[in-house]
């Protein structure tokens, strides 16, 4: 990475500040140092907790499966099967569960089972002293996107985004080669392979080539985290975004959100994932499409732009590394996002 | 100090304008003959009153142009916002302020104008009037104390508001600004240009139509951005026509934000008549209020 991609961001200020020479403002220009946890082995264990909505035992019978089949072991937590309302837990319980895979060393991954609400009401609760010397995946999308976010911005550790056991279906005969393709991914993403994807070119693509630390996820949860310790740092890296159930007006604010809180004029690249949009009352016709909502934006801006990245609460969700170094190439009639 | 706009005399302009959603003319027209006729105002209406560009009250340079217009008009002694909807966070960063820094005048609505709010409260520490618009005054609504206390705050009526007990209510005095707003908005605001600052202040908030676990993933946007911490006072207004999800949340919007809130010791009241409702008294941002939260009373005064 280019020193000068890198801007104002608290994991370089961190982690040059302990470096020798280097004082605490000198590191705006710092590199942007991200660990990636150890890619797993056969047998390694892989923990299951609900860090948000509840979630039945039975539920994720058919990922504890399909990890197994991976040559993984599964540790399911306390809060698998547990309820208080809508979460899997009380706040202590969920916060706890976590906070044991956190801590466990023999947990090589913590898979979040499902989304939902809830990480935000726990993520200051739990204490990240041993993830930090001895980090792990932590998986997971939607609500899980705080975990990402915090990541990205107090801990600089790689993380993933992908499905969850809510995703795995329990007849695989019955599922769509998309579906098994995507959930395959997040073995390849575990196992340490370089990932690569590629995206339907769109004709409201902007082409170029861009290099950076890919980091984002769910629009609504980025939102919702700005202006808090969590909130994602964005300059000098390739944001994704994607949403389900908002309507046009509410993606627009939530766009302009980023736009104002400056997520978007140092950007190495936009992608832009699945938009699952509520359709509008007759008289509310918002008058603009996706494609109108985020390029209006960002006209000012060189950087590449993709739509219809196969990242979303959709069937195409592949799994992708926050925190890791990819190339994304767009044009005309080709898209690509490789790890580098 | 914060700079306080004028208070408005008989036969001084108010201009109308729609910087959002669409309205019909014909919703504004009682509020445009109230001013005249009963208030002793006159009104000067936008051109983005009646106008149409979808969901919108016109484009956003047709929104921002009408704005503007008022804004630099020095005729103009208050801009009323008509309706709210959806569309400041499009337009706010193209207006210039400057002239109205010069020429402060009152700047009403609430909802989606809580942008206006916060972005002129922050940047130019001015104050604003968070007050009933345009469809507030029809079927008689005119005649209502939540309409009548814009027509008061307008004439520069010092402000008491005496209010109902609520059994969540925590009592205390606390003296500060006045700021806040429609929650949905302020979390959108959330690290802008245009967020709010809360310290000693006294915060007020209010919603309508979200979802519960929302409201607490907003409370929880406020508490984890030290928005909270610090309150002098928090006046919690009406949370309407809330919506639960399949599997219920659990709680009421009352009862999420008395527990978000409950580390600290500063006074609050709950169900105070600030709301998408009828119930929606006028509040003067960035103006110093004291907010006395009691066994028997509840008031909230200038």
């Amino acid at each position: 990475m280019e020193r000068k991609d890198f801007i104002n961001s608290s994991v370089g200020a961190l982690a040059a500040a302990s470096l020798p020479g280097l004082s605490k403002f000198n590191v705006a220009e710092g590199e942007t140092l991200f660990v990636a946890p150890p890619a797993l082995k056969t047998n390694d264990l892989i923990g299951i907790t609900a860090p948000a909505g509840y979630i039945t035992g039975a539920e994720i019978q058919s990922a504890i499966k399909k990890m197994e089949s991976w040559g993984f072991q599964i540790k399911i937590g306390e809060t698998i099967d547990k309820r208080d309302f809508t979460f899997g837990g009380s706040d202590e319980e969920r916060a706890k569960d976590f906070q044991q895979m956190l801590d466990d060393p023999k947990i090589k991954a913590i898979m979040c089972a499902r989304g939902g609400y809830g990480v935000v009401r726990i993520i200051d609760k739990l204490n990240w002293e041993k993830f930090k010397v001895k980090p792990k995946w932590i998986i997971g999308f939607s609500d899980a996107t705080v975990f990402h976010s915090h990541l990205n911005r107090n801990l600089g550790i790689a993380s993933i985004h992908s499905k969850m056991c809510n995703s795995f279906p329990d007849d695989w005969s019955i599922a769509e080669p998309i579906q098994i393709e995507t959930i395959e991914s997040i073995q390849k993403a575990l196992s340490g392979a370089k990932m690569n994807y590629a995206a339907t070119p769109n004709l409201q693509n902007k082409p170029g080539t861009a290099e950076g630390v890919l980091i984002g996820g769910n629009l609504k949860m980025l939102e919702t985290l700005a202006g808090t310790k969590s909130d994602i740092n964005t300059a000098g890296k390739i944001l994704f975004v994607e949403d389900t159930g908002e309507y046009m007006y509410n993606v627009d604010r939530m766009f302009w959100n980023l736009k104002r809180t400056g997520k978007l004029s140092q950007l190495k690249g936009l992608i832009v994932g699945g938009f699952k949009i509520k359709v509008d009352e007759d008289a509310d016709d918002f008058g603009k499409t996706l494609h109108d909502v985020v390029l209006e934006k960002i006209k000012a801006y060189r950087y590449p732009v993709c739509f219809d990245f196969p990242v979303g609460h959709q069937r195409n969700n592949y799994a992708l590394k926050c925190g890791v170094r990819h190339r994304l190439n767009v044009s005309v009639d080709n898209v690509t996002l490789k790890e580098i | 100090m914060i700079t306080i706009p004028p208070y408005l005399k008989k036969g001084d302009t108010i201009g109308l304008v729609c910087p959002a959603g669409f309205m019909p003319v014909e919703r504004v027209s009682e509020c445009i003959r109230v001013l005249n006729e009963n208030w002793g105002f006159t009104t000067k209406v936008g051109t983005t009153i009646g106008r149409q560009y979808h969901y919108f009250s016109g484009t956003d340079e047709e929104r921002i142009e009408d704005f503007q217009h008022m804004l630099d008009d020095d005729n103009v002694k208050a801009i009323l916002c008509a309706r709210g909807g959806y569309g400041l966070s499009r337009i706010v960063d193209r207006l210039d302020f400057s002239r109205f820094k010069e020429n402060p005048k009152w700047i009403i609505g609430f909802s989606d104008v809580t942008v206006l709010h916060s972005h002129i409260y922050r940047n130019y520490y001015i104050a604003t009037l968070h007050a009933p618009m345009a469809n507030a005054f029809n079927e008689d609504g005119y005649k209502n104390e939540f309409v009548q206390s814009l027509r008061h705050a307008l004439e520069g009526k010092k402000i008491k508001y005496q209010v109902p007990l609520h059994e969540f209510n925590r009592k205390g005095e606390g003296v500060g600004e006045l700021v806040g707003g429609n929650l949905a908005l302020l979390a959108h605001l959330a690290g802008t240009d245009s967020d709010l600052k809360t310290k000693g202040r006294i915060l007020f908030l209010e919603d309508v139509g979200e979802y519960l676990y929302n409201i607490d993933r907003m409370m929880y946007q406020l508490k984890r951005s030290g928005k909270l911490d610090k309150l002098a006072g928090l006046v919690v207004g009406g949370f309407t026509d809330m919506k639960d999800t399949e599997k219920p949340f659990g709680q009421t919007a009352y009862e999420i934000i008395r527990d978000v809130v409950a580390d600290y010791d500063y006074p609050v009241c709950f169900d105070f008549p600030v709301s998408h409702e009828e119930r929606n008294y006028a509040l003067k941002i960035g103006v110093g209020y004291k907010l006395k939260v009691g066994k028997n009373k509840v008031a909230l005064e200038e």
